[in-house]
């Protein structure tokens, strides 16, 4: 690493701490979501690892975010809840996924939604869940004698929850399960030759999405105090597919999170004229759409595709990208 | 249960599953030929009960004009779909899904914004029941049975036609279609074509018996898709079987365990994905992008 990206890093961070300081609590709440939807959308790119685009997100985050609410209610402590919630969905997801997942791509993809719907009803209508009104005055997470009670500290619970998830994911992509998972998703058939068990490390993929997802269904019923069934809908679960688009499909851990931020923060600011609101999700879908057609690898592919080889031809970029790098390398051509 | 009851939820069973019957069949065509997803299917459906009802109530035509519009202009509806979105993003099985999805998502916004935001009843072609001892039936379900299985008739000498073995040629392998001299560009956008006519020819005959809502369209597709599964994608047979088997199943699981249907129809798809992946006929499919 050079040493302009590790003060781009290091900037990058200490913003990321010094943000509820800087901003209005409002925009710390956006940020809060933002924070969410970021894990959310991660879990969406490591299941596309596999090959696999789920659309069951809503489910196992109503699974982590129930949880935690009927368990606080009876006076655990939330660490504690929404470790039993990650396990619970992957138990869960275990027994329900070796169904669907030996059955191919489109099977699990049909058994995904079927399942998100079906959770989602589950939710509204067995009386456990507190029906269609959910369930509300859940307690605030404590640790200690210290409460997160404030926007600010719930902002950096939520970003040690994304912190923990990316880490995870950077070691596993980086192991030797992570490179089972580029393999099966260049290709299943090569991936079968070279003697790799495909649904075996599909399945262990789903099952360590499934916690992470239910993790940041903890957080968010943790911040928002309260589990509603319209929280954890299908539709919420699928807008996640948005960020990796606009993001990019090649870059697992970067492009949700710059998704997330753009389709979190710009809605945020332009809701702000009048009359807008309704045509909100028609704007955010032609959007979508003309991204796909004429950006089919999102913001981050472009910057690979465009940006990138525009910059490699000056001079001065390579000055500043080799500026603290020991070795001499060769500029490649 | 008494017979009354047993044959009323069987015509109920029988009405819905033609919808999903003919819905699922277009989603498994477009699957073949085109190797898209159209989740836009539903909401063609959604679309085509309202067109019937604009055509029948607000233009005071008569109800065969109605079906015959809502064919026509869902068939045209997809064929612009075809060639302002789907051509550009084909290539990719995802990009094309997410397209189809954001597609759904602007018409089913759109029409809420417009002209869906209340439910729109259409008033009963044959008003009446059929009485027949104890048992009585709604002779607008009747309808709505007997137009489905007409079309699904139709459907089938459509297949045999040159076109409709252009199609089944061009889902086998359109590479080879094209070295047979078949227009595979021009498949495609016939395959269109008919797979969304048939979404909005089911919303033409269901709108009497059901009248036409908003939610309409995104409760058939689930339904389409569990159709799929339990049909065994890419068979047309299998969807028009799975279509009736799946609307009564849900017809009586809804008798007994109220909304929890969905969960009950989930258990026995995945105890049929258990033990018959194929489908109930289907070969196990070609999956685009396996």
């Amino acid at each position: 690493m050079s040493r302009i990206a590790k003060i781009a890093l290091g900037v990058l961070v200490l913003l990321l701490i010094a943000f509820p300081l800087l901003v209005n609590p409002y925009t710390v709440q956006v940020g809060i979501t933002t924070i969410t939807y970021s894990m959310l959308g991660l879990a969406f790119a490591f299941s596309m690892r596999v090959g696999l685009p789920r659309l069951d997100i809503g489910a196992w985050w109503g699974v982590g975010g129930y949880t935690t609410a009927l368990l606080m209610k009876t006076g655990m402590s939330f660490w504690l809840t929404a470790l039993i919630g990650g396990i619970i969905a992957v138990i869960l997801g275990f027994l329900l996924f070796s169904i669907a997942l030996p059955r191919g791509m489109m099977a699990f993809f049909i058994f995904c939604m079927v399942l998100s719907m079906a959770f989602y009803q589950m939710f509204g209508s067995v009386p456990l869940f507190g029906g269609w009104g959910g369930i509300l005055d859940v307690p605030a997470p404590t640790i200690g004698s210290f409460t997160f009670i404030n926007k600010p500290e719930l902002y950096y619970m939520g970003l040690f929850f994304l912190a923990l998830t990316l880490v995870v994911y950077y070691l596993l992509y980086n192991s030797k399960i992570g490179r089972a998972w580029a393999a099966i998703s260049s290709s299943l058939k090569l991936a079968r030759s070279v003697g790799i068990g495909v649904v075996r490390y599909r399945m262990a993929n789903v099952l360590i999405g499934n916690f992470f997802i239910a993790l940041a269904g903890s957080f968010f019923v943790a911040y928002y105090r309260a589990a509603i069934p319209t929280i954890f809908s299908f539709q919420a679960g699928a807008i996640v597919m948005v960020y990796l688009i606009i993001g990019g499909f090649m870059h697992f851990l970067t492009g949700p999170i710059l998704g997330a931020l753009i389709a979190t923060f710009i809605p945020e600011f332009v809701s702000r004229f009048k009359g807008y609101i309704e045509y909100q999700s028609i704007a955010i879908a032609v959007i979508v759409i003309l991204i796909l057609m004429f950006l089919p690898l999102g913001i981050l592919g472009w910057v690979d595709q465009r940006v990138k080889p525009w910059l490699y031809r000056r001079k001065w970029y390579w000055r500043i990208s080799r500026w603290g790098v020991k070795e001499e390398r060769e500029i490649p051509a | 249960m008494s017979v009354g009851l047993f044959f009323q939820l069987l015509a109920n069973g029988l009405m819905s599953g033609g919808m999903y019957a003919l819905v699922a069949s277009g989603l498994t065509l477009t699957l073949g030929v085109l190797k898209i997803f159209n989740f836009a299917q539903g909401q063609f459906f959604m679309l085509g009960a309202f067109v019937t009802f604009a055509v029948a109530e607000a233009l005071g035509l008569p109800y065969p004009v109605a079906i015959l519009a809502a064919l026509i202009s869902m068939a045209i509806l997809g064929v612009v779909m075809y060639f302002g979105i789907i051509q550009q993003v084909m290539t990719n099985f995802f990009s094309s899904m997410m397209a189809t999805i954001f597609f759904a998502m602007i018409i089913s916004q759109g029409s809420l914004l417009t002209f869906a935001s209340q439910e729109r009843a259409i008033p009963p072609v044959f008003p009446g029941t059929l009485n027949l001892g104890e048992v009585s039936l709604n002779w607008g379900k009747l309808l709505v049975i007997g137009c489905a299985i007409v079309v699904m008739v139709a459907l089938y000498y459509f297949m045999r036609t040159k076109i409709g073995t252009a199609m089944l040629a061009a889902a086998e392998s359109s590479d080879v279609a094209s070295l047979q001299g078949i227009n595979a560009k021009q498949i495609f956008w016939v395959t269109m074509a008919v797979g969304c006519g048939l979404s909005g020819i089911a919303g033409a005959i269901i709108a009497p018996a059901m009248g036409a809502y908003l939610m309409m369209g995104t409760n058939v597709f689930m339904r389409a898709l569990l159709v799929l599964m339990v049909g065994g994608m890419g068979s047309m047979s299998g969807a028009l079987i799975a279509g009736f088997l799946v609307g009564i199943v849900e017809s009586f699981a809804f008798q007994f365990v109220g909304y929890l249907n969905l969960i009950v129809i989930l258990v026995l798809v995945g105890a049929l994905m258990f033990f018959r992946p194929g489908g109930l006929l289907g070969k196990p499919l070609p999956v685009p992008g396996e």
